[in-house]
């Protein structure tokens, strides 16, 4: 078990590598496309509700130590509620990779290879994922962390690369589509922040459970931080109204930057690194809903499972059959999903599982008497 | 020949007659056989009082009549007066033919006025009268022990009853006395056989360091590293591998420094092979190591005395192998491989320089080529248009597909590299400068390769040549060859995922308990290690992930002469 231990900045990785993988693909445009120029205004209101759900979520942890929802929730409804549980969140893992797997791969297609059947493009992402199920959880964490500040800067170096090219009238109107757009409909904005997820999973996994404060708020943060550089980035490029529909809009960013002659076209640098990053959460997510199913299952070893999940995950993300219906899952089904299962199922299983560890501390002295 | 002769021959048939020979194998029946009598051969057999009994033994075990190089040496030893018959056994051109005439053969044989007394065997050590009773204090007379004190005028003299530990230790050069009526042997070290002295490192050379390297015999290296540390708690263990050769393997450690657990665990590893033979440090990595399926060293060798005592300073552990002048070092992180012994030689600055240098050749060495067949397939627009222009038209001519022009001539660079590394050294240069500039220049001109490409394979091979440890850029080689694979295939998507593979294989290999990329996590701080040299002030602690026994390894104010004003306390 020590081999599975991982410190809290490598936490904050794990939860942060969530976030921003969902940034590369087309979260920043559909964050644009509901809320327009106030999207950044937007995301520093949902982000400070994030960070309140997050606090939420770490006091609701704190009564049950290292454990998890998986083990909370056999606590509150036995075997059976545990299974449902599991199930639920694996699919959710499950459903929200693929998705963001298709979804990438059609973007590199769409950049590098569009010759090529979607099936070429997505196998090598399943075999990478071979690989690294069958290493330790601490290992993949690890790669994650030595990943994960090339991501960070990449980002960082988009921002300023295209500074240049920025118009920062694109902002105004500041207030978008209205107030209530903003910030009473545009609450639905939150589902950028499932990452939130991870927090759930990561307290047996910890080295310093009394860290789990600081892993929740610095990760929202941190996520929020990156959201922030994203959305202004795309926002401030190109004119929503008319390019919003590009398919990896960071990408295309990526080739506005220029340095001097030599540099013109950077994009596939930076495609080189948002690969590794898709690969970390693909890893983080496998990693995650192997470890609810042993759960679920009461399996010792997580090999056998290696397989299984890739496999899993690669027929889900063959079952869209174009882009369009992607798209449409993405921007009208997955948020509602998302903040579901995340922030409404999770948060309602915590909390119950902390009224019944109250009613029970009730009981005891009572006995007692 | 005459011309009866050429007509017989014409006409007439001989059959040739061939020479043929044919390893038959053994039948199951006789190999058992054998193997039980090996086994029976090999039980402990001690040695016996009778020496004619002893001298057939060991004729026999030894094939005296065939063996040209087992000497035994039969004599008469005179002790105390009296006459014993004795033979001594040892392997010419082992041992010091001087140091055995003079120290072991003149003392037994020659008759000296202190050994020809020969009155009372046994001897009065204390005698008291009481009640006109005489009440004495005999000690008597041993052979062995006489022997032993007073006619070996030798420094290293052991006894042993087992026949394997004499054999064993004249296998090593020793030689073996067996003198009649004594059930034990002697074991006398006079070793003296012809070994290569200590010469310049020649894979690890630096500018500021010592220019000492380990040799063959495995005693000099032992000494060449006490001679480094010079500290009493350098313990040096002598572990034995191998049922037919005993190749003696030196443990060492710092007593006070290296994690008990650690030792124990390597310890426990070479104790543990059941093997025949072992001949070489290489061998023996391969049999101790976690993971051999992964082509990434997980052992430090070094040929360097000072480097192995530096790793020993750290909290680490120092195998050698008899026979082999490279020592083994673990664990090893991935950073160790990218480290020579002069970066602690130089200033900090000039170190991190080069160690950024190596930081990119290992870069160049594993990605460049698959990087140049992705951008030459599917990213070209990441070049600037001239050079792209450029390039296009110096491939022009070249009928062949990218892939196949970059593998041709990596491995003719390989080919190069193996070639000069097995042809006598007068030859090699030449066989490199031939090969690197002749057959470039002419494949170029023949159009079977563009320039470009010569370029980028031949800083390929000269980052390659500037990874400091061999294995590590002889790992780097290999690899190199999947990702221009993975990079002909898929591009970037290709080289992206088979580094993400990469890295995490590489975060889960262990050596010796302790993950290889213990210490190069940007976010996280390992207390005594990073790549990247601190100034030698600020060098205050082991690395964390050792857990050496002793943190720290120079106070907080390690230059004092600088602070003559402060108190003891507060340098501390």
């Amino acid at each position: 078990m020590t081999d599975s231990k991982i410190t809290s900045k490598e936490a904050i990785m794990l939860v942060v590598t969530i976030f921003v993988s969902h940034t590369i693909v087309t979260l920043p445009q559909n964050l644009l496309s509901n809320t327009k120029s106030a999207t950044l205004i937007n995301l520093i209101y949902v982000g400070i509700i994030a960070i309140l759900l997050a606090y939420v979520i770490y006091r609701l942890l704190k009564n049950f130590a290292s454990l998890d929802i998986i083990d909370i929730s056999q606590y509150l409804g036995g075997s059976v509620l545990k299974t449902i549980v599991g199930g639920i969140f694996i699919a959710y893992f499950i459903v929200t990779s693929s998705n963001l797997l298709r979804e990438f791969c059609e973007g590199l297609r769409v950049a590098f290879f569009p010759m090529t059947n979607i099936l070429s493009i997505l196998v090598p992402f399943i075999l990478v994922l071979f690989i690294t199920n069958y290493l330790s959880f601490s290992s993949n964490v690890k790669t994650i962390s030595l990943i994960f500040p090339l991501v960070l800067i990449s980002i960082v170096f988009l921002f300023f690369g295209n500074f240049g090219n920025f118009s920062f009238e694109r902002m105004f109107p500041v207030l978008g589509k209205g107030f209530v757009d903003t910030f009473i409909t545009g609450i639905g904005n939150i589902f950028a922040f499932s990452g939130i997820s991870c927090l759930y999973f990561i307290p047996p996994y910890l080295k310093e459970p009394n860290q789990m404060k600081k892993i929740c708020l610095s990760s929202v943060i941190i996520g929020l931080m990156y959201f922030l550089f994203c959305t202004a980035t795309i926002l401030l490029l190109f004119s929503f109204f008319v390019d919003v529909d590009e398919v990896l809009p960071l990408y295309s960013a990526a080739s506005y930057i220029e340095f001097g002659i030599f540099f013109q076209r950077l994009e596939s640098f930076f495609m080189l690194i948002w690969i590794l990053e898709i690969g970390s959460y693909l890893i983080v997510t496998n990693r995650f809903s192997i470890s609810i199913f042993q759960k679920i299952t009461n399996l010792k070893f997580h090999k056998p499972l290696a397989m299984i999940f890739p496999l899993l995950i690669f027929g889900i993300a063959l079952l869209p059959k174009n882009y369009s219906i992607i798209r449409f899952l993405e921007s009208n089904i997955y948020a509602y999903f998302i903040i579901a299962i995340v922030f409404v199922f999770g948060i309602a299983i915590l909390f119950l599982a902390n009224l019944k560890k109250k009613k029970e501390r009730s009981v005891k002295p009572q006995k007692t008497q | 020949m005459n011309f009866k002769q050429i007509l017989t021959d014409l006409f007439t048939y001989t059959p040739q007659e061939e020479y043929n020979f044919e390893l038959l194998r053994n039948s199951t029946n006789d190999t058992s056989l054998e193997n039980e009598k090996l086994k029976k051969e090999n039980q402990v057999k001690n040695i016996y009082t009778s020496l004619r009994v002893n001298l057939e033994y060991v004729k026999s075990k030894y094939n005296s009549m065939i063996n040209s190089d087992i000497i035994v040496r039969e004599f008469t030893l005179i002790a105390r007066g009296k006459q014993y018959s004795a033979f001594l056994l040892y392997i010419d051109g082992m041992i010091d033919t001087d140091i055995m005439n003079r120290f072991i053969i003149e003392p037994l044989m020659l008759r000296s006025k202190s050994n020809l007394y020969g009155n009372d065997q046994n001897r009065i050590i204390s005698e008291a009268v009481a009640n006109n009773i005489t009440v004495r204090k005999v000690k008597k007379f041993n052979l062995a022990d006489y022997i032993m004190n007073c006619l070996m005028p030798q420094n290293t003299v052991g006894q042993y009853s087992e026949f394997s530990k004499i054999f064993n230790d004249v296998n090593s050069g020793n030689c073996a006395l067996f003198i009649d009526t004594l059930n034990v042997a002697f074991d006398i070290e006079v070793k003296g056989f012809e070994k290569r002295s200590i010469e310049k490192p020649e894979n690890e050379i630096v500018i500021k360091g010592a220019h000492e390297a380990f040799v063959e015999n495995i005693r000099t290296n032992t000494s060449l590293v006490r001679r480094s540390v010079h500290n009493e708690n350098l313990i040096i263990e002598n572990i034995q591998i191998g049922a037919i050769t005993k190749t003696s393997c030196a443990l060492c450690y710092v007593k006070t420094l290296a994690n008990s657990d650690l030792v124990s665990e390597v310890r426990y590893r070479l104790n543990n092979l059941e093997i025949d033979s072992m001949l070489s440090s290489g061998q023996l990595e391969q049999m101790i190591i976690d993971d051999n399926l992964i082509s990434i060293p997980q052992t430090i060798s070094t040929e360097r005395p000072d480097k192995a005592a530096s790793y020993l300073l750290d909290g680490r552990v120092v195998l050698l192998v008899n026979g082999a002048p490279y020592a083994l070092v673990v664990p090893a992180v991935y950073t160790d491989f990218l480290s020579t012994p002069d970066d602690k030689n130089m200033k900090t600055s000039f170190s991190n320089f080069v160690k950024w240098i190596r930081i990119l050749a290992t870069f160049l060495s594993l990605l460049l080529p698959g990087l140049y067949v992705a951008i030459a397939s599917f990213h070209q627009e990441l070049l600037p248009t001239d050079l792209l222009y450029s390039i296009l038209a110096s491939r022009e001519t070249v009928p062949f597909p990218v892939i196949f022009e970059i593998l041709l001539l990596e491995i003719s660079f390989e080919l190069i590299r193996e070639a000069g590394i097995r042809v006598p050294s007068p030859i090699g240069p030449t066989i490199g400068i031939v090969g690197a500039l002749i057959i470039g220049q002419s494949a170029v001109s023949a159009g079977i390769v563009s320039p470009v490409l010569i370029i980028i394979v031949a800083i390929t091979g000269i980052a390659s040549f500037a990874v400091p440890d061999y294995s590590f850029s002889f790992h780097l080689r290999v690899y190199r060859f999947a990702f221009i694979f993975l990079g002909y295939c898929c591009g970037f998507l290709g080289i992206g995922l088979g580094l993400l593979a990469y890295i995490a294989v590489l975060c889960d290999t262990k050596s010796f308990g302790i993950s290889l990329t213990s210490g190069i996590s940007p976010l996280q701080k390992t207390v005594g290690h990073s790549y990247f040299l601190q100034p030698i002030w600020l060098r205050e602690f082991r690395a964390s992930y050792l857990d050496a026994k002793k943190e720290e390894k120079q106070e907080k104010i390690s230059m004092k002469w600088k602070y003559p004003f402060l108190k003891k306390e507060d340098t501390k």
